[in-house]
């Protein structure tokens, strides 16, 4: 059976193909910043990093664990972080299947009005690529180096050190 | 310049002479050749290519149930023989027409047995819905919209969703052979634009017209209502661009005339302003979803409504034309009684009209003018225009007593003429109303042209309908309803 199917765009073509994300608020004055762990194990470690460095900065967050990286996250959850947080952060993806569905969350939460970013390692650049162009959403991402289950818990940590100014600029206007 | 063996081989091939059939097994024609073609293949290098049944002529056949071959040889009945000389087609004949057989063949024996003539049955290829769907996937389509492919196991549905296409609803996907179905309904070229759409100010060609007439759920032949509804909705003075970001809770809404209405199936019957019917419920999508995916009319962008309306999904109706005494609103408007036309009026949703005790026309015009002052605001005046959909029930005691579209309109009018000092603004404690200079003034409610009135609905109910119009209307000669012939 052939699961392509071609339809004709019916708008103006005057946007890309591709769903631009929601626009992100200018800061996280007042904001909630969900940190959703895909359920991949280590990203538990790299997500309390996050999470000390946003308290850091004195940005509130709320933390939300999937109860398994293989499939999209449960329809409640996606739902309880609509209701409680104005962005996210998605991590850590770091194979196939976890980078299909954590891509699809991601798209699902802007579709509910909160915009994100998703964390993966660099081996999956071009399967985040190419579930966005899959799904028409041009979503947002951060890259870090791969592997991850191999790594030291402070590895871990100075991965988040690493890349949390350019998720913070991710999750807001700032450049 | 001497001429090679290759190009003396090829001049062979290029005049060589070889005979393509094509046939159905559910053809009758086609069986009863059957002893006579698999001589044809046997000796005349023959090619017989079967549409349905790949048994059929088994071996000897090529099965084009795909109906490939059928498409690139412009099959239109069974059988169908063709003669090539060398790769290019010399003729063809349709069906069993034994001179001609034997003509093309040049075997003066063939069918001797066979009565002269037996004529054949349709292409498979030219069912109905088959032919675009094969110009799809095997032609040249010609549609230039941007191709928007859907891998994987996604749903197109949940994909048109995604891509924000839709007014909240399902849409049927727009693929190739479903728009060139569409396309089939008009005899307009589908690369001609025929206005741009606010607030983007977008072209919008024929072509796309059809993709949203596709996804909105539109037959084919709906097609001239949905263009004409377009061409009036882009007509300046309908003022689409401002009645699209208003924050006023107006969209169209179009009301169809001529015998086109009763063509195509439309209701002005029994729940004409509501759900169920095809036509009336997908003609008005339609637009919509231009405006919104054309024009990028999208509700909390540029559509900046405070409330909206329910008829901002689709509000599109018939006019009730089977009584005489009626002079249709198209009529009304300029147009001859006969005239297909789309009436295009910024309105809202409805307002109900209980009236079941007047049983005159003078207590009908008063009681009908009552709601009708309730337009906008009570207090407002020469604001907004106004949409009276009069019931059958309600228009018998007009025509009961003699009152003709005119009589009625002018009554009603008369009926609507209030001091200006009750409208004024703080008059009755209320701070909305007229300019205080008005107040030593009689005042129109509507201006003299802004009440349209239209006949629909079902014929138990002594009730009407009132679609308030939109506050652009207070200027007057900037932006009016707009009432545009339908081209066949």
């Amino acid at each position: 059976m052939s699961t392509t199917t071609v339809l004709r765009d019916p708008t103006a073509e005057a946007a890309p193909v591709r769903r631009a994300r929601r626009t992100p608020p200018w800061s996280l004055d007042d904001i909630t910043v969900a940190l959703m762990d895909i359920g991949k194990m280590r990203g538990d470690e790299f997500i309390d990093r996050l999470e000390q460095l946003f308290a850091e900065r004195g940005v509130a967050t709320k933390r939300w664990k999937k109860p398994t990286n293989t499939r999209t996250a449960p329809v409640e959850m996606l739902q309880e972080i609509a209701e409680e947080a104005d962005v996210v952060v998605v991590a850590l993806s770091d194979c196939g299947s976890c980078t299909s569905c954590s891509t699809h969350d991601l798209n699902d939460l802007d579709a509910r009005g909160v915009p994100g970013v998703s964390v993966l390692t660099e081996e999956f650049r071009s399967a985040f690529a190419g579930q966005c162009e899959t799904i028409g959403f041009d979503g947002a991402s951060i890259f870090v180096p791969h592997p991850v289950q191999n790594r030291t818990t402070d590895q871990l940590y100075a991965m988040a050190e690493n890349v949390i100014e350019d998720v913070i600029c991710a999750i807001t206007r700032r450049k | 310049m001497s001429i090679g063996v290759e190009d003396k081989a090829h001049d062979v091939m290029e005049s060589a002479v070889s005979f393509k059939i094509y046939v159905k097994k559910a053809c009758e024609t086609c069986t009863l050749l059957q002893p006579l073609i698999a001589r044809l293949v046997e000796t005349e290098q023959a090619t017989v290519f079967v549409q349905d049944d790949p048994a059929f002529f088994s071996p000897l056949a090529i099965d084009d149930s795909t109906l490939e071959q059928s498409f690139h040889d412009d099959i239109e009945v069974t059988p169908t023989l063709l003669k090539f000389v060398g790769s290019k087609e010399a003729e063809r004949v349709f069906g069993w027409d034994r001179a001609e057989w034997r003509r093309i063949t040049g075997l003066a024996d063939l069918g001797e047995d066979l009565r002269a003539f037996q004529p054949g049955c349709g292409s498979k290829s030219r069912e109905p819905g088959v032919y675009e769907h094969l110009v799809a996937r095997f032609g040249d389509s010609g549609l230039e919209s941007r191709k928007i492919v859907i891998t994987g196991f996604e749903d197109p549905l949940e994909a048109a969703f995604e891509r924000g296409w839709t007014d909240g609803l399902p849409i049927v996907p727009p693929t190739d052979e479903r728009i060139l179905r569409m396309l089939g309904g008009t005899r307009r070229d589908k690369h001609e634009v025929v206005g741009r759409v606010p607030p983007n100010l977008s072209p919008v060609t024929i072509e796309k017209i059809a993709i949203n007439a596709v996804m909105a759920g539109c037959k084919p032949e709906y097609m001239p209502v949905v263009i004409a509804a377009v061409e009036a909705a882009l007509e300046p003075v309908f003022t689409m661009h401002g009645l699209l970001c208003t924050t006023c809770f107006s969209g169209p809404i179009i009301v169809v005339n001529g015998p086109i209405a009763k063509r195509i199936g439309m209701n002005w019957g029994m729940n004409a302003l509501g759900q169920g019917n095809r036509a009336n419920a997908t003609i008005g999508r339609a637009l919509q979803l231009i405006i919104r995916n054309v024009g990028g009319g999208i509700p909390g962008d540029l559509d900046r409504s405070t409330l909206g309306g329910p008829g901002k999904y689709t509000f599109c109706f018939a006019e009730d034309e089977t009584d005489p005494s009626w002079e249709p609103l198209s009529v009304a408007r300029g147009l001859e009684r006969g005239e297909n036309a789309v009436t295009l009026f910024q309105g809202d949703g409805i307002q109900g009209v209980v009236d079941q005790r007047s049983a005159t026309p003078e207590q009908m015009a008063k009681s009908l003018a009552m709601s009708l002052l309730a337009v906008g605001h009570p207090k407002l005046a020469e604001f907004t225009n106004a949409m009276l959909v009069l019931s059958p029930e309600h228009y018998a005691i007009f025509r009961n007593a003699g009152w003709d579209r005119a009589r009625i309109t002018a009554e009603l009018h008369a009926e609507m003429v209030r001091p200006g000092e009750e409208l004024v603004f703080g008059a009755q404690g209320v701070g909305e109303g007229i300019a205080a200079d008005r107040a030593g003034e009689m005042v129109n409610k509507f201006w003299p042209e802004g009440l349209l009135i239209v006949r629909a609905g079902g014929q138990a109910g002594l009730y009407s309908a009132i679609c308030g119009g939109w506050t652009g209307g207070r200027f007057r000669h900037e932006s009016q309803p707009v009432t545009r012939r339908i081209a066949l």
